[in-house]
Protein backbone atom coordinates (compact mmCIF):
# COMPACT_ATOMS: atom_id res chain seq x y z
CA UNK A 1 0.00 0.00 0.00
CA UNK A 2 3.06 2.33 0.99
CA UNK A 3 6.27 2.12 -0.79
CA UNK A 4 9.55 4.12 -0.29
CA UNK A 5 11.79 3.18 -3.12
CA UNK A 6 15.78 4.35 -2.71
CA UNK A 7 14.20 7.61 -1.38
CA UNK A 8 16.22 10.81 -0.91
CA UNK A 9 14.68 14.38 0.34
CA UNK A 10 17.90 15.84 1.81
CA UNK A 11 17.61 19.90 2.62
CA UNK A 12 21.08 21.03 2.22
CA UNK A 13 23.85 18.97 2.82
CA UNK A 14 23.06 16.53 5.79
CA UNK A 15 19.92 17.25 6.71
CA UNK A 16 17.30 15.14 5.57
CA UNK A 17 16.68 11.43 5.03
CA UNK A 18 18.54 9.20 2.62
CA UNK A 19 18.13 5.99 1.07
CA UNK A 20 14.62 5.21 2.43
CA UNK A 21 13.16 1.66 1.72
CA UNK A 22 10.27 0.22 3.14
CA UNK A 23 7.02 -1.03 2.78
CA UNK A 24 3.79 -0.81 4.66
CA UNK A 25 0.71 -3.28 4.14
CA UNK A 26 -2.63 -2.52 4.93
CA UNK A 27 -4.16 -2.54 7.99
CA UNK A 28 -0.55 -2.85 10.02
CA UNK A 29 0.29 -0.91 12.79
CA UNK A 30 3.87 1.03 12.74
CA UNK A 31 6.08 3.06 14.92
CA UNK A 32 8.36 5.18 13.51
CA UNK A 33 11.37 6.11 15.78
CA UNK A 34 14.36 7.65 16.29
CA UNK A 35 15.65 11.11 18.10
CA UNK A 36 14.95 14.31 17.03
CA UNK A 37 15.74 15.43 14.19
CA UNK A 38 16.56 11.97 12.97
CA UNK A 39 13.91 12.37 10.05
CA UNK A 40 10.79 11.18 10.88
CA UNK A 41 8.27 13.97 10.06
CA UNK A 42 10.28 14.47 6.77
CA UNK A 43 9.30 10.78 5.80
CA UNK A 44 5.50 11.32 7.06
CA UNK A 45 5.74 15.07 4.93
CA UNK A 46 6.90 12.34 1.93
CA UNK A 47 3.93 10.13 2.20
CA UNK A 48 1.38 12.43 1.90
CA UNK A 49 3.14 14.56 -0.86
CA UNK A 50 3.97 17.69 1.12
CA UNK A 51 7.63 17.11 0.10
CA UNK A 52 8.74 15.31 -2.90
CA UNK A 53 11.98 13.03 -3.31
CA UNK A 54 15.21 14.17 -5.12
CA UNK A 55 15.59 10.24 -5.85
CA UNK A 56 13.70 7.29 -5.80
CA UNK A 57 9.72 7.15 -5.72
CA UNK A 58 7.34 7.24 -3.21
CA UNK A 59 4.10 4.81 -3.77
CA UNK A 60 1.29 5.18 -1.90
CA UNK A 61 -1.80 3.27 -3.57
CA UNK A 62 -1.72 4.02 -7.42
CA UNK A 63 -0.53 7.34 -6.64
CA UNK A 64 3.45 7.16 -7.73
CA UNK A 65 5.72 10.54 -6.68
CA UNK A 66 7.24 10.92 -9.62
CA UNK A 67 4.55 11.74 -11.72
CA UNK A 68 1.22 12.62 -9.45
CA UNK A 69 0.04 15.95 -10.54
CA UNK A 70 -0.78 18.82 -8.06
CA UNK A 71 -4.65 18.51 -9.05
CA UNK A 72 -4.07 14.95 -7.53
CA UNK A 73 -2.79 15.61 -4.37
CA UNK A 74 -6.01 16.21 -3.01
CA UNK A 75 -7.93 13.17 -3.79
CA UNK A 76 -4.82 11.26 -2.32
CA UNK A 77 -5.10 13.40 1.08
CA UNK A 78 -8.68 12.05 1.27
CA UNK A 79 -7.03 8.35 1.61
CA UNK A 80 -4.64 9.82 4.29
CA UNK A 81 -5.24 11.22 7.61
CA UNK A 82 -3.27 13.23 9.31
CA UNK A 83 -3.05 14.05 13.32
CA UNK A 84 0.04 15.88 14.89
CA UNK A 85 1.50 17.12 18.08
CA UNK A 86 0.19 20.70 17.93
CA UNK A 87 -3.33 19.45 16.92
CA UNK A 88 -3.99 21.78 14.29
CA UNK A 89 -7.81 22.19 14.83
CA UNK A 90 -9.53 25.51 14.07
CA UNK A 91 -10.22 27.66 16.94
CA UNK A 92 -13.06 29.74 15.81
CA UNK A 93 -15.20 26.28 14.89
CA UNK A 94 -16.40 23.70 17.21
CA UNK A 95 -16.05 20.48 17.14
CA UNK A 96 -18.50 18.54 15.06
CA UNK A 97 -17.63 21.55 12.72
CA UNK A 98 -13.91 20.80 12.66
CA UNK A 99 -14.44 17.43 12.11
CA UNK A 100 -17.20 17.47 9.17
CA UNK A 101 -14.95 19.66 7.19
CA UNK A 102 -12.85 17.09 6.22
CA UNK A 103 -16.42 15.51 4.65
CA UNK A 104 -17.04 18.73 3.27
CA UNK A 105 -14.04 19.26 1.45
CA UNK A 106 -14.95 15.91 -0.41
CA UNK A 107 -18.34 16.69 -1.68
CA UNK A 108 -20.28 14.85 0.60
CA UNK A 109 -24.10 15.24 1.16
CA UNK A 110 -24.88 16.92 4.67
CA UNK A 111 -26.84 14.21 5.94
CA UNK A 112 -24.03 11.88 5.31
CA UNK A 113 -21.62 14.04 7.05
CA UNK A 114 -23.93 14.21 9.91
CA UNK A 115 -24.06 10.56 10.47
CA UNK A 116 -20.57 10.00 9.88
CA UNK A 117 -19.68 12.66 12.38
CA UNK A 118 -21.46 11.69 15.23
CA UNK A 119 -20.46 8.01 14.67
CA UNK A 120 -16.81 8.96 14.87
CA UNK A 121 -17.25 11.11 17.55
CA UNK A 122 -18.62 8.48 19.78
CA UNK A 123 -16.06 6.20 18.62
CA UNK A 124 -13.59 8.54 20.12
CA UNK A 125 -15.47 8.97 23.16
CA UNK A 126 -16.53 12.46 22.20
CA UNK A 127 -20.01 12.38 21.88
CA UNK A 128 -20.65 14.78 24.52
CA UNK A 129 -18.54 16.97 23.19
CA UNK A 130 -19.60 18.24 19.74
CA UNK A 131 -20.74 21.78 19.98
CA UNK A 132 -17.54 22.72 22.13
CA UNK A 133 -14.60 24.87 20.76
CA UNK A 134 -11.37 23.67 20.44
CA UNK A 135 -10.31 26.32 23.44
CA UNK A 136 -13.13 24.37 26.08
CA UNK A 137 -11.55 20.97 25.84
CA UNK A 138 -8.02 18.88 27.29
CA UNK A 139 -5.22 18.43 25.59
CA UNK A 140 -6.28 14.92 24.90
CA UNK A 141 -10.04 15.65 24.15
CA UNK A 142 -8.24 18.14 21.58
CA UNK A 143 -6.05 15.49 20.09
CA UNK A 144 -8.96 12.97 19.93
CA UNK A 145 -10.97 15.36 17.98
CA UNK A 146 -7.75 15.42 15.30
CA UNK A 147 -7.87 11.88 15.31
CA UNK A 148 -11.90 11.90 14.44
CA UNK A 149 -11.21 14.57 11.52
CA UNK A 150 -8.42 12.08 10.14
CA UNK A 151 -10.90 8.72 10.88
CA UNK A 152 -13.73 10.19 9.30
CA UNK A 153 -12.70 10.35 5.57
CA UNK A 154 -12.19 6.52 6.48
CA UNK A 155 -8.68 6.87 5.12
CA UNK A 156 -6.35 3.95 4.55
CA UNK A 157 -3.68 4.89 7.02
CA UNK A 158 -3.58 7.61 9.66
CA UNK A 159 0.04 8.97 9.83
CA UNK A 160 0.52 10.67 13.43
CA UNK A 161 3.77 13.18 14.16
CA UNK A 162 4.27 13.02 17.59
CA UNK A 163 0.67 12.51 18.43
CA UNK A 164 1.17 12.25 22.56
CA UNK A 165 4.09 15.27 22.47
CA UNK A 166 1.77 17.55 24.34
CA UNK A 167 0.01 15.39 26.22
CA UNK A 168 1.00 13.60 30.00
CA UNK A 169 1.80 10.32 30.21
CA UNK A 170 -2.42 8.82 31.27
CA UNK A 171 -3.56 10.90 28.39
CA UNK A 172 -1.12 9.43 26.30
CA UNK A 173 -1.52 5.82 27.49
CA UNK A 174 -5.40 6.16 26.46
CA UNK A 175 -4.92 7.92 23.25
CA UNK A 176 -2.36 5.16 22.25
CA UNK A 177 -5.44 2.42 23.32
CA UNK A 178 -7.55 4.70 20.82
CA UNK A 179 -5.49 4.50 18.02
CA UNK A 180 -4.74 0.90 18.83
CA UNK A 181 -8.79 0.32 18.54
CA UNK A 182 -8.71 1.87 15.19
CA UNK A 183 -5.85 -0.19 13.90
CA UNK A 184 -7.87 -3.36 14.76
CA UNK A 185 -10.86 -2.29 12.57
CA UNK A 186 -8.35 -2.13 9.36
CA UNK A 187 -6.81 1.04 9.43
CA UNK A 188 -3.02 1.23 8.99
CA UNK A 189 -1.39 3.58 11.30
CA UNK A 190 2.00 4.95 11.52
CA UNK A 191 3.12 7.15 14.71
CA UNK A 192 6.45 9.03 14.39
CA UNK A 193 8.10 9.46 17.92
CA UNK A 194 10.83 9.57 19.99
CA UNK A 195 9.17 8.31 22.90
CA UNK A 196 9.87 4.81 23.24
CA UNK A 197 7.84 3.88 26.07
CA UNK A 198 4.60 4.36 23.97
CA UNK A 199 5.99 1.05 21.62
CA UNK A 200 5.23 -1.38 24.26
CA UNK A 201 1.50 -0.01 24.00
CA UNK A 202 0.89 -1.86 20.89
CA UNK A 203 2.04 -5.34 20.93
CA UNK A 204 2.37 -6.79 17.15
CA UNK A 205 3.51 -3.32 16.17
CA UNK A 206 6.03 -2.98 13.67
CA UNK A 207 9.41 -0.79 14.22
CA UNK A 208 11.20 1.18 11.81
CA UNK A 209 14.01 3.25 13.17
CA UNK A 210 15.79 5.66 11.63
CA UNK A 211 18.91 7.98 12.67
CA UNK A 212 20.79 10.60 10.87
CA UNK A 213 17.89 10.44 8.06
CA UNK A 214 18.68 6.83 7.53
CA UNK A 215 17.14 3.37 8.52
CA UNK A 216 19.34 1.65 11.18
CA UNK A 217 16.59 -1.23 12.32
CA UNK A 218 13.69 -2.18 10.50
CA UNK A 219 10.81 -5.15 11.43
CA UNK B 1 -26.18 21.24 -3.27
CA UNK B 2 -24.23 20.76 -0.11
CA UNK B 3 -21.33 22.06 -1.35
CA UNK B 4 -22.35 24.90 -3.11
CA UNK B 5 -24.08 25.78 -0.01
CA UNK B 6 -21.28 25.18 2.18
CA UNK B 7 -19.07 27.14 0.03
CA UNK B 8 -21.71 30.13 0.29
CA UNK B 9 -22.05 29.45 3.90
CA UNK B 10 -18.38 29.68 4.73
CA UNK B 11 -18.05 32.72 2.36
CA UNK B 12 -20.59 34.89 4.77
CA UNK B 13 -19.00 33.33 7.78
CA UNK B 14 -15.71 34.12 6.83
CA UNK B 15 -16.99 37.42 6.51
CA UNK B 16 -17.75 37.73 10.83
CA UNK B 17 -15.25 35.38 11.47
CA UNK B 18 -12.03 37.80 10.24
CA UNK B 19 -13.19 40.19 12.29
CA UNK B 20 -11.33 43.33 12.61
CA UNK B 21 -9.07 42.57 9.16
CA UNK B 22 -12.67 41.66 7.59
CA UNK B 23 -14.11 45.03 8.84
CA UNK B 24 -10.70 46.94 7.72
CA UNK B 25 -11.08 45.51 4.57
CA UNK B 26 -14.48 47.27 3.82
CA UNK B 27 -13.28 50.37 5.05
CA UNK B 28 -10.44 50.32 3.11
CA UNK B 29 -12.83 49.40 -0.16
CA UNK B 30 -15.77 52.17 0.61
CA UNK B 31 -12.66 54.94 1.14
CA UNK B 32 -11.45 54.15 -2.45
CA UNK B 33 -14.85 54.55 -3.84
CA UNK B 34 -15.37 57.50 -2.46
CA UNK B 35 -12.49 58.48 -3.73
CA UNK B 36 -13.15 57.28 -7.04
CA UNK B 37 -16.92 58.32 -7.14
CA UNK B 38 -16.06 62.40 -5.97
CA UNK B 39 -12.93 61.64 -8.66
CA UNK B 40 -15.45 60.76 -11.31
CA UNK B 41 -18.27 62.95 -10.56
CA UNK B 42 -15.37 65.99 -10.33
CA UNK B 43 -13.72 65.31 -13.67
CA UNK B 44 -17.48 64.71 -15.34
CA UNK B 45 -18.16 67.85 -14.41
CA UNK B 46 -15.39 70.21 -15.35
CA UNK B 47 -15.09 68.57 -18.84
CA UNK B 48 -18.97 69.54 -18.93
CA UNK B 49 -18.18 72.82 -17.68
CA UNK B 50 -15.06 73.35 -20.35
CA UNK B 51 -17.35 72.33 -22.54
CA UNK B 52 -19.87 74.26 -22.08
CA UNK B 53 -17.24 77.55 -21.87
CA UNK B 54 -16.86 76.40 -25.63
CA UNK B 55 -20.21 76.13 -26.31
CA UNK B 56 -20.84 79.77 -25.46
CA UNK B 57 -18.56 80.75 -28.74
CA UNK B 58 -20.01 82.05 -31.53
CA UNK B 59 -18.73 84.47 -34.54
CA UNK B 60 -20.69 87.69 -35.26
CA UNK B 61 -20.44 88.84 -38.79
CA UNK B 62 -21.68 92.35 -40.06
CA UNK B 63 -22.72 93.21 -43.16
CA UNK B 64 -22.50 96.57 -45.05
CA UNK B 65 -25.01 99.09 -44.03
CA UNK B 66 -25.69 99.37 -47.88
CA UNK B 67 -26.98 95.31 -48.34
CA UNK B 68 -30.23 95.00 -50.00
CA UNK B 69 -32.39 92.72 -48.47
CA UNK B 70 -32.12 90.10 -51.31
CA UNK B 71 -28.39 90.25 -50.67
CA UNK B 72 -28.98 90.02 -46.94
CA UNK B 73 -31.45 87.01 -47.86
CA UNK B 74 -28.28 85.10 -50.45
CA UNK B 75 -26.63 85.81 -47.44
CA UNK B 76 -28.38 83.69 -44.93
CA UNK B 77 -29.19 80.70 -47.58
CA UNK B 78 -25.06 80.45 -47.61
CA UNK B 79 -24.69 80.19 -44.19
CA UNK B 80 -27.30 78.01 -44.01
CA UNK B 81 -25.54 75.46 -46.48
CA UNK B 82 -21.87 75.92 -44.48
CA UNK B 83 -21.72 72.33 -43.04
CA UNK B 84 -19.85 73.83 -39.79
CA UNK B 85 -22.49 75.99 -39.41
CA UNK B 86 -25.09 74.88 -36.28
CA UNK B 87 -27.55 77.93 -35.82
CA UNK B 88 -27.74 81.21 -37.95
CA UNK B 89 -29.70 84.24 -36.38
CA UNK B 90 -30.15 87.18 -38.41
CA UNK B 91 -30.26 90.67 -36.18
CA UNK B 92 -31.90 93.56 -38.16
CA UNK B 93 -31.04 97.27 -37.87
CA UNK B 94 -34.14 97.25 -36.27
CA UNK B 95 -33.34 94.56 -33.38
CA UNK B 96 -29.93 96.00 -33.10
CA UNK B 97 -31.30 98.99 -31.74
CA UNK B 98 -33.33 97.45 -29.31
CA UNK B 99 -30.81 94.90 -28.31
CA UNK B 100 -28.34 98.28 -27.44
CA UNK B 101 -31.03 100.35 -26.05
CA UNK B 102 -30.94 97.03 -23.44
CA UNK B 103 -27.40 96.58 -23.38
CA UNK B 104 -26.45 100.35 -22.60
CA UNK B 105 -29.82 101.66 -21.40
CA UNK B 106 -29.96 104.72 -23.63
CA UNK B 107 -32.11 105.00 -27.33
CA UNK B 108 -29.81 105.09 -29.97
CA UNK B 109 -32.10 107.92 -31.29
CA UNK B 110 -31.53 110.07 -28.42
CA UNK B 111 -27.67 110.22 -29.30
CA UNK B 112 -28.24 110.15 -33.22
CA UNK B 113 -31.21 111.07 -34.93
CA UNK B 114 -30.77 107.74 -37.65
CA UNK B 115 -30.14 104.33 -37.08
CA UNK B 116 -25.79 103.57 -37.63
CA UNK B 117 -26.21 100.28 -36.87
CA UNK B 118 -25.54 97.67 -39.57
CA UNK B 119 -27.53 94.13 -40.59
CA UNK B 120 -25.96 91.10 -38.93
CA UNK B 121 -25.70 87.40 -38.27
CA UNK B 122 -24.59 85.57 -35.33
CA UNK B 123 -23.81 81.96 -35.86
CA UNK B 124 -23.02 79.22 -33.96
CA UNK B 125 -20.95 76.49 -35.07
CA UNK B 126 -20.92 72.88 -34.56
CA UNK B 127 -19.11 71.45 -31.33
CA UNK B 128 -16.25 70.00 -33.37
CA UNK B 129 -14.93 73.43 -35.37
CA UNK B 130 -15.13 75.43 -32.47
CA UNK B 131 -11.37 75.74 -32.61
CA UNK B 132 -8.60 78.21 -33.79
CA UNK B 133 -7.84 76.78 -37.06
CA UNK B 134 -11.48 76.01 -38.38
CA UNK B 135 -12.83 79.39 -36.97
CA UNK B 136 -9.97 81.40 -38.73
CA UNK B 137 -11.16 79.46 -42.04
CA UNK B 138 -14.47 80.04 -41.71
CA UNK B 139 -13.86 83.60 -40.71
CA UNK B 140 -11.24 84.49 -43.75
CA UNK B 141 -14.31 83.27 -46.44
CA UNK B 142 -16.58 84.62 -45.15
CA UNK B 143 -14.98 88.30 -44.99
CA UNK B 144 -13.96 87.77 -48.69
CA UNK B 145 -17.84 87.71 -49.26
CA UNK B 146 -18.82 91.30 -50.82
CA UNK B 147 -21.54 92.03 -48.84
CA UNK B 148 -19.80 91.47 -45.48
CA UNK B 149 -18.20 94.60 -43.58
CA UNK B 150 -16.41 92.75 -40.87
CA UNK B 151 -16.42 89.08 -39.00
CA UNK B 152 -15.66 89.50 -35.57
CA UNK B 153 -14.95 86.36 -32.87
CA UNK B 154 -13.37 86.23 -29.95
CA UNK B 155 -9.93 84.88 -30.89
CA UNK B 156 -8.26 85.52 -27.68
CA UNK B 157 -10.53 83.45 -25.85
CA UNK B 158 -9.74 80.54 -28.07
CA UNK B 159 -6.20 80.08 -27.71
CA UNK B 160 -7.16 80.15 -23.97
CA UNK B 161 -9.39 77.37 -24.01
CA UNK B 162 -6.92 75.36 -26.32
CA UNK B 163 -4.24 76.15 -24.23
CA UNK B 164 -5.82 74.83 -20.66
CA UNK B 165 -8.24 72.58 -22.17
CA UNK B 166 -5.33 70.04 -22.47
CA UNK B 167 -3.68 70.70 -19.11
CA UNK B 168 -7.51 70.07 -17.61
CA UNK B 169 -8.20 67.16 -19.32
CA UNK B 170 -4.87 65.62 -18.86
CA UNK B 171 -4.95 66.37 -14.77
CA UNK B 172 -8.35 65.00 -14.41
CA UNK B 173 -7.25 62.34 -16.38
CA UNK B 174 -4.35 61.17 -14.18
CA UNK B 175 -5.91 62.18 -10.97
CA UNK B 176 -9.21 59.55 -12.05
CA UNK B 177 -6.64 57.02 -13.14
CA UNK B 178 -4.27 57.38 -9.37
CA UNK B 179 -7.50 57.05 -7.50
CA UNK B 180 -8.89 54.30 -9.38
CA UNK B 181 -5.21 52.20 -9.34
CA UNK B 182 -5.15 53.14 -5.62
CA UNK B 183 -8.01 51.88 -4.89
CA UNK B 184 -7.09 48.31 -6.54
CA UNK B 185 -3.66 47.83 -4.86
CA UNK B 186 -5.27 49.26 -1.33
CA UNK B 187 -7.74 47.00 -1.88
CA UNK B 188 -6.01 43.49 -3.28
CA UNK B 189 -3.83 44.48 -0.21
CA UNK B 190 -6.22 44.76 2.74
CA UNK B 191 -8.33 41.04 1.81
CA UNK B 192 -4.57 39.77 1.41
CA UNK B 193 -4.00 40.63 5.06
CA UNK B 194 -7.87 39.35 5.95
CA UNK B 195 -6.79 36.20 4.00
CA UNK B 196 -3.41 35.66 5.60
CA UNK B 197 -5.00 35.91 8.96
CA UNK B 198 -6.70 32.79 8.09
CA UNK B 199 -3.81 30.91 6.52
CA UNK B 200 -4.16 28.60 9.46
CA UNK B 201 -7.92 27.36 7.65
CA UNK B 202 -6.52 26.62 4.18
CA UNK B 203 -3.51 24.66 5.46
CA UNK B 204 -5.79 22.88 7.35
CA UNK B 205 -8.55 22.42 3.95
CA UNK B 206 -5.44 21.90 2.19
CA UNK B 207 -4.53 19.18 4.51
CA UNK B 208 -7.86 17.15 4.70
CA UNK B 209 -7.90 16.75 0.89
CA UNK B 210 -9.25 19.86 -0.40
CA UNK B 211 -9.12 21.48 -4.03
CA UNK B 212 -7.54 24.76 -4.69
CA UNK B 213 -11.03 25.39 -6.36
CA UNK B 214 -12.98 24.45 -3.13
CA UNK B 215 -10.36 26.76 -0.62
CA UNK B 216 -10.68 29.70 -3.37
CA UNK B 217 -14.71 30.23 -3.59
CA UNK B 218 -15.63 30.71 0.33
CA UNK B 219 -12.81 33.41 -0.23
CA UNK B 220 -13.73 34.98 -3.28
CA UNK B 221 -17.64 34.86 -2.34
CA UNK B 222 -16.12 36.91 1.06
CA UNK B 223 -13.86 39.44 -0.71
CA UNK B 224 -17.06 39.85 -3.30
CA UNK B 225 -19.14 40.46 -0.31
CA UNK B 226 -16.92 42.76 1.67
CA UNK B 227 -16.54 44.86 -1.57
CA UNK B 228 -20.12 45.13 -2.01
CA UNK B 229 -20.62 46.18 1.38
CA UNK B 230 -17.80 48.63 1.19
CA UNK B 231 -19.27 49.98 -2.21
CA UNK B 232 -23.13 50.81 -0.17
CA UNK B 233 -21.50 52.24 2.26
CA UNK B 234 -19.45 54.73 -0.08
CA UNK B 235 -22.68 55.63 -1.80
CA UNK B 236 -23.86 56.16 1.24
CA UNK B 237 -21.59 58.30 2.23
CA UNK B 238 -21.46 59.83 -1.29
CA UNK B 239 -25.16 60.64 -1.62
CA UNK B 240 -25.25 62.21 2.18
CA UNK B 241 -22.21 64.63 0.85
CA UNK B 242 -24.34 65.70 -2.20
CA UNK B 243 -27.57 65.81 -0.49
CA UNK B 244 -25.95 68.07 1.88
CA UNK B 245 -24.00 70.03 -0.97
CA UNK B 246 -27.31 70.82 -2.83
CA UNK B 247 -29.58 71.72 0.11
CA UNK B 248 -27.63 73.64 2.64
CA UNK B 249 -24.46 74.62 0.56
CA UNK B 250 -25.67 76.49 -2.28
CA UNK B 251 -25.30 79.59 -0.70
CA UNK B 252 -21.54 78.95 0.14
CA UNK B 253 -20.84 77.44 -3.62
CA UNK B 254 -22.68 77.65 -6.79
CA UNK B 255 -22.43 74.08 -7.61
CA UNK B 256 -25.29 71.33 -7.42
CA UNK B 257 -23.35 67.73 -7.74
CA UNK B 258 -26.57 65.83 -9.94
CA UNK B 259 -25.78 61.98 -10.39
CA UNK B 260 -28.60 59.77 -11.53
CA UNK B 261 -29.39 55.96 -9.84
CA UNK B 262 -27.12 54.66 -12.07
CA UNK B 263 -23.71 56.39 -10.79
CA UNK B 264 -24.68 54.68 -7.51
CA UNK B 265 -25.31 51.45 -8.69
CA UNK B 266 -22.19 51.91 -10.78
CA UNK B 267 -20.16 52.36 -7.86
CA UNK B 268 -22.11 48.97 -6.11
CA UNK B 269 -20.78 46.98 -9.20
CA UNK B 270 -17.51 48.72 -9.10
CA UNK B 271 -16.84 47.62 -5.52
CA UNK B 272 -18.20 44.01 -6.20
CA UNK B 273 -15.76 43.71 -8.83
CA UNK B 274 -13.19 45.17 -7.25
CA UNK B 275 -13.38 42.78 -3.98
CA UNK B 276 -13.93 40.02 -6.64
CA UNK B 277 -11.26 40.62 -8.31
CA UNK B 278 -8.88 41.52 -5.12
CA UNK B 279 -9.36 38.25 -3.78
CA UNK B 280 -8.98 36.31 -6.50
CA UNK B 281 -5.46 37.99 -6.64
CA UNK B 282 -4.93 38.20 -2.93
CA UNK B 283 -5.46 34.10 -2.76
CA UNK B 284 -3.24 32.82 -5.19
CA UNK B 285 -0.47 33.43 -3.41
CA UNK B 286 -1.75 31.15 -0.55
CA UNK B 287 -2.08 28.57 -2.73
CA UNK B 288 0.95 27.96 -3.68
N1 LIG C 1 12.01 22.45 5.52
C1 LIG C 1 13.22 22.14 6.01
N2 LIG C 1 14.30 22.88 5.64
C2 LIG C 1 15.52 22.58 6.08
N3 LIG C 1 15.79 21.56 6.90
C3 LIG C 1 14.77 20.79 7.30
C4 LIG C 1 13.42 21.05 6.89
N4 LIG C 1 12.60 20.12 7.42
C5 LIG C 1 13.40 19.31 8.16
N5 LIG C 1 14.69 19.71 8.09
C6 LIG C 1 15.83 19.06 8.72
O1 LIG C 1 15.78 17.70 8.35
C7 LIG C 1 16.12 16.89 9.48
C8 LIG C 1 15.01 15.93 9.78
O2 LIG C 1 13.90 16.68 10.24
P1 LIG C 1 12.56 16.01 10.73
O3 LIG C 1 12.09 15.08 9.69
O4 LIG C 1 11.64 17.09 11.13
O5 LIG C 1 13.05 15.21 12.01
P2 LIG C 1 12.18 14.53 13.15
O6 LIG C 1 10.74 14.64 12.78
O7 LIG C 1 12.66 13.13 13.19
O8 LIG C 1 12.51 15.24 14.42
C9 LIG C 1 16.42 17.82 10.63
O9 LIG C 1 17.81 18.01 10.69
C10 LIG C 1 15.71 19.11 10.23
O10 LIG C 1 16.41 20.18 10.78
MG1 LIG D 1 9.26 15.74 13.78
Amino acid sequence: MISFINVNCTFGKKAGVKNINFSVNGGEFIFLTGPSGAGKSTILRLIYMDLFPEKGKVIIRNYNSNNIRDREIPYLRRKVGMVFQDFRLLPDRNVYQNVALSLYVSHYKTSEIKKRVYGVLNQVGLGHRVHYRPSELSGGEQQRVAIARALVKEPVVILADEPTGNLDPRVSIDLMSLLNKINKKGTAIIVATHNYSLIQRIPGARLIQIDEGEIVNIT
Amino acid sequence: MTVFWFLIREGFKGLIRSKYAGAFSVIIIAISLILVGFGYVASRDTLFLVENIRAQFDVDIFLHKTASSEEIDNFAALLDSMTEVRNVHYISPENAAVKFKKEFGEDIFDILDYNPLPPSFTISLKPIYRNLVSVESIASILSNKPVVDEVKYRKQFLILLEKYQRIVLITVMAVFAFLALLSIILTSNSIKMTIFARRELISTMKLVGATNNFVRWPFIIEGTLQGFIGSCLASLFIYGIFYFLNNYLQTVIEYKAIVSFRFYIGIVISGSLLGLIGSRRAIRKFLK
